[in-house]
């Protein structure tokens, strides 16, 4: 649905049809090889959608805008829309953070035709996961008091916007909206709105959780953004997920950004406590801005005095995996005895897969973690066949 | 008390790089077999601590990373009574386990040491990288096989020194391991090691470089045969897991210092010491800094 364009049919009508056809009886009567074989081939789908060869917006600046309005009262989503969102918002945080560590990320809820900051942008990512379950916790216990009126999708837009507009060029912007309801309730015209949007090249995504929406179609289409209708839970969490990897970059500039790498200080060898400015809490030991000697207890973040964008290696190097991405394995079909898996030693029944480097063979398990999670392939570290240039040496 | 049934595993990484053992051995400090000896004392105990605790040895060479125990096989078929543990008592009234245990890492070990290599394969470091990510894959594998919680631990035993060019399969390794939950932790024989130093400050796991290399096996019996989740109760470990100085600094791209202020690339993320109008890496141009710009008409003024 994501994908569509706009004179073709809906993939969902397409979807539906004789969904039976695709499970073939073998001999035996079973269908077991053909239920393995669609898992297979769904596994297979999900690593192949990888990107080469496109420059990606590495900084993002994302504002999630959560409807709060009565529409997210329903319980189509179990135990109801608000509840669901917020969960699933916590495990995307968490992934998002994960995969772009030196990205920020902040939370706008619209209700009762107004809209606010849950949560100010920033880097810190455990403090969006706490506003977000406290949140979550009083919407439960509330039983969904404060969710009410209708949603002002123009009111939230312009709310991030006004903060977006002020990050460098050369960061990806990008506001990921989650639409409940489908009506909004707008203090001017939404046009120019989105037109002012485009023009400052932020990125709008529009997740609804009910129905196709003209003016959110109309949204993300004019600023380069994705828009999808959940079809089920485990549908929002693919979309959800859709956001999770660094976009493909839409502002042609690029420049050299000034950062701090700090060291650490433990609190045995200080001894001092001094205010970590972060959190405005007297601590003990942490990490001392190179360029003002401001303290802060975590990274990355922004150094409120000097500006200075403050991380570590480590940092960077967990975005390395983007750029140097492991080349697929070939997949060949076996039959009969074969060797096992090269890493993990398991039989392999079905098909292996082979890495072009250094030739040796992986199970589909291992193929799916070696890809998704390690991105690093046990036989080319072994026989040194790397294909990475040796980059941030010690 | 429906407790939820939580299984340890314990996967050794063993450095048997040829070069230093070699050096070691001429200089007279230090022999392999006895410290494979002190290992095998270890993981004995390491077994002997619950009747499930679960247990693999890989040796790490310079061009090869093998298993010692369990015993795999080409083919990919281990006998599950090879594994199982049994009360059986072997011929020398030894716990059968810990006989086969033994039997198998000392064949292993032997039939590793018999097949030598090449010339061309001898090098100063080991390929630690790559036997860590064949540890995740397995510990991956366990953890789909085994019901219950798994709390898995690998523990590198680490002669050889750092290689640079393993950087970043070391970093995805670590990255990997934090999403897993595997501590990793480090017992350094020869010198310090900045990326096992980084790894266990990041996994939560005890980074140790053995000050006296004779009681080798105390130091293995004191500090790595506790899980990770009871050191916290011992103030000598909780106190020793804490980091200490970890230099998480980066080093630039173009001269290979270490930079406390650095200039990043926006596209790729490489790291430099100056400006540079255009990326090395992903020859990406870029626009000049504020700065940049006014120095030039300060100079035009005067003349």
């Amino acid at each position: 649905m994501e994908d569509q364009s706009e004179d073709t049919a809906y993939r969902w009508e397409g979807d539906y049809e004789k969904t039976w056809e695709v499970l073939q009886e073998d001999e035996s009567g079973s269908i077991q090889a053909s239920i393995e074989a669609e898992i297979n081939k769904a596994k297979k789908r999900r690593l192949q959608q990888s990107r080469r060869n496109v420059r990606l917006g590495m900084m993002r600046h994302l504002y999630v805008v959560v409807d709060l309005s009565q529409a997210m009262c329903d319980q189509d989503l179990k135990p109801n829309r608000a509840v669901a969102v917020l969960k699933a918002l916590e495990i995307f945080a968490q992934n998002y953070a994960d995969q772009n560590p030196i990205s920020q990320l902040g939370f706008i809820s619209t209700s009762a035709k107004r809209s606010e900051v849950i949560s100010e942008m920033s880097g810190a990512f455990q403090r969006h996961l706490k506003v977000l379950q406290d949140l979550g916790a009083n919407i439960i216990t509330t039983n969904a008091k404060n969710c009410t009126g209708e949603p002002s999708l123009q009111n939230a837009l312009q709310l991030g916007a006004s903060s977006l507009k002020h990050m460098p060029s050369h960061t990806s912007k990008e506001m990921l909206i989650i639409m409940g309801s489908l009506t909004t309730c707008d203090p001017g015209c939404i046009q120019d709105t989105i037109s002012e949007l485009s023009k400052q090249s932020i990125r709008c995504s529009v997740i609804g959780l009910s129905a196709e929406v003209h003016i959110c179609k109309h949204l993300a289409k004019s600023t380069k953004g994705s828009y999808g209708v959940i079809i089920d839970e485990g549908h929002f969490a693919t979309l959800l997920n859709e956001h999770v990897p660094p976009p493909v970059e839409i502002s042609p500039e690029s420049s050299l950004i000034k950062m701090g790498f700090p060291h650490h200080v433990s609190p045995m060898e200080s001894g001092k406590i001094s205010l970590c400015m972060s959190r405005n809490k007297f601590t003990a030991g942490g990490y001392f801005c190179p360029q003002c000697q401001a303290k802060y207890s975590e990274l990355p973040v922004q150094c409120v005095i000097c500006s200075l964008t403050l991380v570590s290696a480590p940092h960077l190097a967990r975005s390395y995996h983007h750029f140097f991405p492991l080349p697929q394995f070939n997949e060949r079909k076996v039959s009969g005895p074969t060797k096992a898996c090269y890493a993990c030693y398991k039989p392999i029944t079905t098909a292996e897969y082979i890495c072009a480097k250094c030739k040796v063979q992986y199970c589909m398990d291992c193929n799916a973690f070696i890809h998704e999670i390690l991105h690093s392939c046990p036989g080319c570290d072994i026989s040194r066949t790397q294909f990475i240039p040796s980059s941030n040496g010690l | 008390m429906a407790e939820e049934l939580e299984r340890q595993l314990l996967v050794v990484i063993f450095d048997v790089n040829p070069v230093w053992w070699g050096i070691k051995s001429l200089q007279g400090q230090a022999q392999i077999t006895k410290y494979l000896d002190c290992l095998r004392v270890f993981v004995n105990s390491y077994l002997l601590l619950h009747f499930d605790n679960h247990l693999a040895i890989i040796a790490s060479h310079s061009t090869k990373s093998v298993f010692l125990y369990p015993p795999m096989k080409e083919t990919g078929v281990i006998e599950p009574e090879e594994t199982a543990p049994t009360d059986k008592v072997g011929n020398d009234r030894r716990y059968g386990h810990f006989a086969r245990v033994d039997n198998t890492v000392t064949d292993k070990f032997k039939e590793l040491m018999r097949e030598g290599c090449e010339e061309s394969d001898i090098r100063r470091d080991s390929v630690i990288a790559g036997s860590m990510a064949t540890a995740l894959c397995c510990i991956h594998r366990m953890q789909n096989e085994l019901p219950g919680k798994l709390n898995s631990r690998i523990l590198v035993i680490k002669a050889a020194d750092d290689a640079a060019s393993q950087y970043m399969s070391f970093m995805n390794i670590i990255f990997a391991a934090q999403k897993e939950r595997v501590v990793i932790d480090a017992c350094i024989l020869g010198h310090n090691s900045g990326l096992l130093q980084q790894a266990c400050d990041m996994t939560n796991g005890l980074y140790l470089q053995i000050p006296n290399q004779d009681v080798f096996l105390q130091y293995l019996l004191t500090a790595f045969l506790t899980e990770a989740e009871l050191r916290k109760h011992s103030i000598v470990l909780s106190q020793s897991t804490r980091p200490r100085e970890v230099d998480y600094r980066a080093a630039c791209f173009c001269h290979r210092s270490l930079v406390d202020i650095g200039f990043v690339c926006s596209v790729c993320l490489s790291i430099f010491c100056q400006f540079s109008p255009i990326c090395s890496t992903c020859e990406t141009a870029f626009k000049p800094p504020p700065m940049a710009a006014k120095t030039r008409k300060k100079r035009k003024t005067p003349a």
